[in-house]
């Protein structure tokens, strides 16, 4: 079992800034989803989940923010308001604490843009050397430690749709293996004409024309005795997480069973203590896999289904960073029992299948 | 052929690059105000200003000029001599 609980997290939405709006917006189970400018957003998608409004400089201040691209801002800002959250003793050691932060392809449309200004331009060097640092897809975790003073390990992490839980595995294992001795941990995702294109084209299935949302999610893992000591609320353990990989889209179902088979078996829990679980409703040829593998094992009267795909679109790289922050935010409400379980699972049409298991704060612990 | 005019707009145009750059109001900046100690600009920027100018005026300025580069007037001189040399 993991020694980390989550106590601070922070949420960059298409409900808006801050952990606030997006656990009423989850609670109500109020779409976010609405048309799209068209003029700043062309491409073959007329609806979308974007953060409102969003400019990273009515966040984090003009000076430096420029040349920062979306997917960036949305990063700092998020981690920023976690910092701001957690209090000033977060800061305080900044050598120790580590940032595991999730993306797709870093920003796409940087990359892109930067590579058409080289194709297009007088000469090839005729680029923006301000804009380069956007092409790399270390960009956002780097700089929101840059930023932030940060200075513990900072590892990127890529996955598709797992990448909130493989960011949150290996997070785990970076605390474990005594690398910091706490740290944060999230996932973020831009809205792109470049990325509408990418997914248009990649996706399968009559999956095509879902709407695509952005975001971003950041929590913030350490032991309940250093959450305890800083006077930060455990909001939920992490018990453990479990991954497979499967060859053919008809696999998926049982890679993903056995990934929850393991995780209550690590865990030592039984099924019927699992109250939510969050799919990451992935579509296409695998739209339905993970209602049909958690019902293989919770059994059909079992837990609340928390999909998040309705309200925010599909948030690819954010995805299962958002499912968590959901779950975070129902595990907040009162009738959350102590000691309930909560599972967020994810499938990607790369053939990777896994989940996170959860366990809400005890009374001891909160 | 460079008319006062023109000279005078360049100029005017050059430090507006500059000043969007370096983050800084064009009021902050003189004729010799130095980039590095009075506008905290790094090698990041001298690099940034250099390209800018580059693209803007569709000139080749070699990196051996940063050096030369310290404030607007030095600035507007490496990029009339660029422009007179095209």
């Amino acid at each position: 079992m993991s020694a980390l609980v989550f106590s601070t997290w922070s949420a960059v939405s298409p409900y808006g800034v801050g952990s606030e709006p997006f656990r009423t917006g989850i609670q109500a189970g109020r779409s976010a989803i609405g048309a799209l400018d068209r003029a700043a957003f062309p491409g073959p998608f007329t609806e979308g989940a974007l953060v409102p409004d969003f400019n990273a400089a009515d966040h984090i201040g003009r000076k430096g923010t420029r040349t920062m691209d979306r997917v960036t801002g949305i990063a700092v800002t998020a981690v920023g308001l976690l910092l701001a959250d957690g209090g000033p003793e977060l800061t305080s050691r900044p050598e120790e604490t580590g940032l595991v932060l999730g993306t797709g392809s870093g920003s796409v449309q940087s990359i892109m843009d930067f590579t058409r200004d080289s194709l297009v331009g007088e000469r090839p060097y005729h680029v923006d050397p301000a804009r380069f640092p956007n092409t790399v897809m270390n960009r956002a975790a780097g700089q929101s430690a840059i930023w932030h003073g940060i200075k513990g390990p900072n590892t990127t992490i890529a996955g598709g749709r797992l990448t909130g839980l493989t960011a949150l595995s290996y997070a785990a294992r970076l605390h474990r293996g005594g690398h910091c001795a706490r740290v944060l941990c999230g996932a973020a995702e831009e809205y792109s004409e470049q990325r509408a294109w990418l997914e248009w084209h990649g996706r399968d299935g009559d999956d095509r024309t879902s709407p695509l949302g952005e975001g971003g999610a950041v929590f913030l893992l350490e032991t309940a005795e250093d959450a305890r000591a800083a006077g930060r609320r455990v909001r939920a353990r992490l018990l453990t997480t479990r991954f497979r990989a499967f060859a053919e889209p008809s696999d998926a179902r049982a890679a993903l069973a056995e990934c929850v088979r393991d995780a209550l078996k690590q865990a030592g829990a039984r099924a019927g203590e699992v109250r939510v679980v969050a799919p990451a409703e992935t579509g296409g040829h695998l739209a339905g896999t993970e209602e049909a593998a958690i019902g293989d094992v919770l059994g059909s009267a079992g837990p609340r289904l928390l999909g998040s795909r309705a309200l925010l679109g599909d948030t690819s790289a954010a995805t299962a960073g958002l499912q968590l922050a959901a779950v975070l935010s129902l595990l907040d409400d009162e009738e959350t029992p102590p000691g309930a379980l909560a599972l967020v699972t994810a499938v990607d049409r790369d053939g990777t299948a896994g989940c996170a298991l959860l366990a809400a704060a005890t009374n001891e612990e909160s | 052929m460079t008319t006062a005019a023109t000279s005078a707009e360049r100029r005017a145009q050059i430090k507006g690059i500059i000043c969007d750059i370096l983050e800084i109001e064009p009021s902050d900046m003189t004729g010799t105000s130095r980039f590095k100690e009075d506008h905290e600009a790094d090698s990041m920027g001298a690099i940034e200003i250099l390209s800018n100018l580059e693209r803007t005026y569709g000139i080749d300025l070699d990196q051996s000029v940063l050096p030369r580069m310290v404030n607007l007037d030095a600035v507007v001189t490496v990029v009339d001599e660029a422009v007179a040399a095209k």
